[in-house]
């Protein structure tokens, strides 16, 4: 009888090899990547994260991503897309792998950030009191005023610290050789901190053993550095003044980041209709029991919607005497209407001016270059070079209205070009800059992905600037646009000290 | 805290209690469905009475057989006492007072909501109605949990307390009301079953067991509307609910005239002899009730809600 031969089990054999991450066949070629460097060679800030990749099979980032996404749904972390006539709540979109900075290039930026906000600001101050910048020619006066965000109405206005802008989020973008620009200050009602905050849950949630072997800098401060900075408004001197966050209402795009950012303040939520301006020109807000007095509002509605005594007088949104009570210096509005005079994109070009002027500085963070369509020959040369060009409206933001040349067809290009001959004070353009990538996933394959960075800045009575800040991402490849509203994503974002691994 | 925060978290607490006992309620049903014989069985129609959507119903296509009923109170979000509806409702008002929410809650109301989403596309089978049903009853009871552990109990949760008891003690009425109208059939069919009946009355409610522990009798139809409505110590009995609406209140600015209100029905409630309320009397008796508990909620509304000395404001 014959017996089977029974092989014993072999416990220490490789199964299949498994298919890992592999780094040769990622190539973001002529483009900086934020995280591979030349060669396929991982960055000193990113080597960890390189390294703990090649361990992973694709399929195990996937179920990561996916864990991530489900986290995303089950927070409720959401943005609301206006689309086709009907509002939708969509899930926030995050990509799992973080994009790095190193610490030391950052304490660079972060010092560039607050110069430039602190010459915005006390330009703005200027423009809206003594306009000695404009008596000294540094910036055109005709400039200012046509400018459709100079509020007349804010003449003369004396706001506490001389500070206007009180939460800045400029977008800042990397070329090709890997010098970091300013692409755009939002000096009104900039957003998008609370998915910084939210990116960061998530990413100690899927991925928590990265943490172990980085360096990284927390971000979680930022609501009570927020708080400080508000309370540092507040027109009494009371221990704890009375802040609250308005809202535009629950239907706005960014009312998830309205809740969120009352809740880890533990400030009163307010819509318009919450509040009353009284007879003493004092805001006050309905409670269950009765008034009380509102000290400081964050306020996340745009200058035109704020009171219907002043601007658009069929605003609902708003509450009557708001502007009033601020300018009688019984309530602290952050941001201060009329901000948005200084993040005009015209005005933007001569921020290095700016700085320069009130600071007698070099700028730390450059400017793109920029072309004003009002100026005859900056306007022939754009109109030359459009399929090179990004041309931006003066004063939208969202990405909304924007030709990016190179992706634009000859069609786009015509309107363009008629748009900018017909009125040239609300154009200006910049050569289409090649923005950096980070290794995404994308299906079922890591793939480079265009990327910008928006840090928040706070100033009040001090400054304080987030450690990073939101980066977004094109998720379609080869795009540009990152904003969420058309079809970005975004990363959590990490300042590494490399000296402390 | 804000008066229209006030309101959205009282209505909070009332559609989580709204959506929890609509749970309860189809269970209950389809457990009694299954006990009984089919001459005497109470048809799912009765879901639709106790709801009060009998006319939503009708106005929608399909007949009233098992399935459609079970739908349409269930996934249908036409009908705005279904589960979902209730839900939704139960979540927009968590979610549009956030800031004052802790997180938690809010994930785990958003993930229940995500759930039911999902199952209200498709049918709920006999086989998948217990678990289905017992997981949403579960998850609001965590949440209530959670809100009681985790939440500061300043006046914000008072709200919520509030909205939840007076629900609770509407729903209370409206599933005694039209279990005991199954109880009004021809007598000698009904006899045999008389006490499944009332046994499935208290199981509506959750009675049944605490019930046995405390009336230690048996089923007798004064002493299950004794229990029910005039309990101390039940905390589903209409007197309960209204006792800790009245402590709730007590805890927040300016509630005289409110609590007024709510201990004028207590008091009605208690001096009620419910050894008289049989058949008709029983029915006009509990019309009376919830027209008071309207009462009731007009007096939170219009003390907290709404104050009228807020329209005109002037220096203070």
């Amino acid at each position: 009888m014959v017996q089977a031969k029974i092989k014993s089990p072999q416990p220490y054999a490789r199964a299949r090899p498994r298919s890992t991450v592999d780094w040769s066949s990622y190539n973001s070629r002529d483009f900086y990547d934020e995280i591979i460097g030349t060669g396929g060679r991982a960055r000193p800030a990113t080597r960890s994260l390189v390294e703990f990749m090649r361990k992973q099979t694709i399929k195990h980032l996937i179920s990561r991503q996916q864990a991530a996404d489900l986290a995303i749904q089950e927070m409720g972390v959401s943005f609301t897309v206006y689309s086709e006539g009907q509002n939708i709540d969509r899930a926030w979109p995050m990509d799992i792998i973080p994009r790095i900075i190193a610490l030391q290039e950052w304490r660079v930026l972060e010092k560039g950030l607050i110069q430039r906000l602190t010459a915005l600001n006390m330009f703005i101050h200027d423009v809206y009191n003594k306009q000695q910048i404009l008596k000294d020619k540094v910036v055109p006066r005709e400039i200012i005023e046509s400018s459709p965000d100079f509020l007349k109405e804010c003449v003369g206005a004396k706001p506490r610290h001389s500070v206007w802008s009180h939460i800045c989020g400029s977008d800042l973008v990397r070329d090709s050789d890997g010098t970091v620009y300013v692409l755009e200050d939002n000096l009104r009602v900039p957003s998008g901190v609370s998915y910084m905050l939210e990116n960061r849950a998530i990413s100690k949630r899927v991925l928590p053993q990265l943490f172990d072997r980085n360096s990284i800098e927390p971000v979680a401060d930022y609501p009570s550095q927020l708080f400080d900075m508000l309370s540092s408004l507040s027109p009494r001197q009371l221990k704890h003044p009375e802040i609250v966050v308005m809202t535009p209402g629950v239907f706005n795009s960014a009312y998830f980041e309205h809740a969120y950012l009352a809740q880890r303040m533990g400030a009163e939520l307010v819509e318009g209709a919450d509040l009353v301006v009284g007879s003493d020109d004092k805001v006050y807000m309905k409670t269950i029991r009765g008034l009380a007095q509102v000290d400081v509002i964050y306020r996340r509605i745009n200058d035109d919607y704020l009171d219907p005594e002043v601007f658009r007088p069929e605003s609902a949104l708003g509450t009557p005497g708001l502007f009033r009570a601020w300018r009688k210096g019984n309530v602290g509005l952050a941001n201060a209407p009329g901000a948005g005079v200084a993040d005009d994109k015209v005005v933007y070009t001569f921020v290095p001016s700016i700085i320069k002027y009130y600071l007698d500085q070099d700028p730390i963070i450059p400017n793109v270059p920029s072309y004003l369509c009002v100026n005859s020959k900056h306007r022939q040369h754009v109109l030359e070079n459009l399929e090179n060009m990004v041309v931006k409206p003066a004063n939208e933001s969202g990405g909304y209205g924007m030709l990016i040349g190179p992706s634009s067809t000859k069609k786009d290009r015509a309107v363009f070009a008629d748009l900018i001959k017909k009125n040239p004070r609300n154009y200006m353009a910049q050569p289409a800059l090649r923005l950096s990538t980070a290794p995404t996933l994308c299906g079922n394959s890591i793939e480079p992905r265009h990327l910008d960075l928006r840090p928040f800045v706070l100033q009040g009575k001090n400054h304080y600037v987030t450690a990073g800040g939101l980066t977004r991402v094109a998720l379609r490849k080869g795009s540009l646009v990152v904003n969420s509203s058309q079809g970005g994503g975004s990363k959590d974002t990490w300042i590494v000290d490399t000296e402390a691994n | 805290m804000l008066a229209r925060t006030a309101e959205r978290v009282y209505w909070l607490g009332r559609f989580l209690e709204r959506t929890e006992n609509t749970a309860r309620l189809i269970l209950v049903r389809h457990h009694a469905i299954l006990d009984l014989p089919k001459e005497v069985q109470p048809g799912w129609d009765l879901l639709l009475q106790v709801l009060g959507a009998e006319q939503t119903f009708a106005s929608l296509p399909g007949v009233a057989n098992e399935k459609n009923i079970i739908g349409f109170v269930f996934g249908e979000r036409e009908n705005p006492s279904s589960i979902i509806s209730s839900l939704t409702a139960a979540r927009e008002n968590m979610r549009t007072t956030r800031e004052i929410m802790p997180s938690e809650t809010w994930e785990r109301i958003n993930s229940l909501y995500l759930s039911v989403a999902r199952r209200s596309q498709r049918d709920l089978p006999r086989g998948m109605r217990h678990s289905v049903l017992n997981n949403i009853i579960q998850s609001c009871q965590q949440i209530t949990g959670m809100l009681a552990g985790t939440m500061n109990q300043d006046a914000a949760y008072q709200f919520i307390r509030m909205g939840r008891n007076l629900e609770r003690a509407d729903m209370s009425t409206r599933i005694i009301d039209a279990a005991s109208a199954g109880l009004m059939g021809k007598l000698e069919d009904i006899s045999p079953y008389r006490n499944v009946l009332w046994i499935s009355v208290l199981q509506s409610l959750s009675a049944y067991q605490m019930y046995r522990l405390n009336v230690q009798s048996n089923v007798s139809p004064r002493d299950v509307l004794e229990f029910l409505f005039q309990s101390k110590v039940f905390p589903r009995s209409l007197a309960h609910c209204l006792i800790e609406i009245e402590n709730s209140m007590q805890l927040l600015p300016d509630f005289k005239p409110a609590r007024q209100v709510v201990t004028k029905v207590r008091r009605n409630l208690g001096a009620t002899d419910c050894g008289e309320l049989v058949d008709i009397a029983l029915h006009d008796f509990i019309d009376e009730v919830q027209l008071q508990l309207i009462d009731v909620h007009q007096a939170i509304a219009n003390t907290w809600f709404a104050p009228a000395d807020m329209a005109d404001v002037t220096a203070g």
